[in-house]
């Protein structure tokens, strides 16, 4: 399992490189043929601006940082959080186009304020966490929004179920690194948590809410 | 049958509340079995979230009626009601209203301590008491449990005395109660 996200992460990076490495020769077309040994020398220096073009710089997660969720269960909003993740973060507000995020959640670190929900909560039916231990989000750019913040654009994975999810946010500095803040929402069914019984959404609604907190430091 | 209390009969809004909550107390105690009996799992939320719908109902009938209680006039003993017999009415009247509000209290508190936030027939939502401790919850399930036998016993012997009223002494005490009852 590991290794095959090792691989796609391998491979998505790639394709990231080999999509970039098209771009820069793009001009090429525009080249008249009587220029064609002059060409020899950019295409000589195309692999190495692509080399200095620095990356944007990577953040780690630092303590203070919280994942909760709020779900309706029998007409009443309820809150549960993950106590263990980790956020790894590339980006720099110049570029945010060229940013990239993970997230991995320990699903049995979910606490929803009472150990038999948290029990029920990790079992087969509904995140199943023995089967599927790690929700993981990874968006591999950022958007712009129109109210001045960012969508991270990426897919999150749960239960082994992954879908293309967009997730609103602001980062903004801090004096130890950055804090990435945002609320977003999923539905539940759609990655399978819940089974059985659960499918029905008269007790426990489909729509979570999820808002993140998350406090960064430069990867050392 | 008037709608307010007179001195010597209860009105129509009294008999409603005490008749509608002696019900809703049965129905409350038959949904607690069915939900004792279930193992953890969606049938038992569910079964639960009516328990505390029904539950606040009840607290919300209690506020209600302890009001009404305050703003009309309470109808008197009979005269022959001997002394003792009027202190023991006064005490039983008073734990069953404090229970009316007990019951349902210790169940919010249950229900906050427990972070399964407490709705009104899923149209509203009840804010939490207390933040989540599972030792509270604990502590207000055995207050819950405890102030049900409580209830119980205190509403056998309101019961009692209403037949000795009844069948014993032959006044009106019970029959200025009944749904259709009435006194002249």
């Amino acid at each position: 399992m590991t290794n095959y996200r090792i691989a796609w992460v391998a491979a998505a990076t790639l394709l990231a490189g080999a999509c970039s490495a098209a771009e820069t020769p793009a001009p090429a077309p525009t080249t008249k043929p009587a220029a064609s040994r002059p060409a020899a020398a950019p295409a000589a220096a195309a692999p190495a601006t692509a080399q200095t073009a620095p990356a944007s710089p990577h953040y780690v997660q630092s303590s203070g940082s919280t994942i909760t969720f709020t779900f309706v269960q029998e007409g009443a909003a309820n809150k549960g959080s993950f106590k263990q993740f980790a956020t790894d973060l590339r980006y720099d507000e110049k570029t945010p186009a060229s940013g990239s995020l993970t997230v991995k959640v320990q699903m049995a670190s979910v606490d929803t304020g009472d150990k038999d929900r948290n029990e029920m909560i990790t079992g087969a039916d509904l995140f199943d966490a023995a089967k599927f231990p790690v929700a993981q989000y990874v968006a591999s750019s950022f958007a712009k929004r129109a109210d001045g913040g960012l969508d991270a654009v990426g897919k999150l994975t749960v239960r082994g179920i992954t879908h293309d999810l967009r997730l609103p946010m602001k980062i903004t500095r801090t004096a130890s690194g950055l804090e990435l803040a945002g609320q977003g929402a999923i539905k539940r069914l759609d990655y399978g948590i819940g089974q059985g019984d659960w499918k029905s959404t008269e007790s426990v609604g489909d729509e979570v809410k999820l808002e993140y907190k998350v406090a960064l430091v430069k990867a050392p | 049958m008037a709608f307010r209390n007179t001195k010597r009969s209860w009105g129509s809004l009294s008999k409603g509340l005490h008749w509608l909550i002696v019900l809703m107390i049965i129905n409350q105690w038959v949904i607690a079995a069915r939900a004792d009996a279930l193992p953890n799992g969606l049938a038992k939320l569910q079964v639960l979230g009516w328990h505390k719908s029904f539950g606040m109902t009840i607290l919300i009938l209690a506020v209600i009626r302890l009001a009404w209680r305050l703003m009309n006039p309470t109808p008197d003993l009979a005269t022959e009601t001997k002394p003792w017999e009027r202190v023991l009415a006064k005490i039983s009247h008073f734990l069953l209203y404090a229970l009316i509000f007990a019951m349902p209290l210790s169940g919010w508190l249950m229900s906050s301590a427990k972070s399964y936030s407490v709705s009104w027939f899923k149209l509203f939502q009840f804010p939490d008491l207390v933040a989540p401790s599972e030792a509270l919850f604990q502590q207000m399930r055995d207050a819950h449990h405890l102030l049900f036998s409580a209830l119980v016993i205190v509403a056998l012997l309101h019961i009692a005395g209403a037949l000795k009223h009844h069948f014993i002494d032959k006044n009106d005490v019970l029959k200025r109660m009944l749904p259709f009852g009435d006194v002249k």
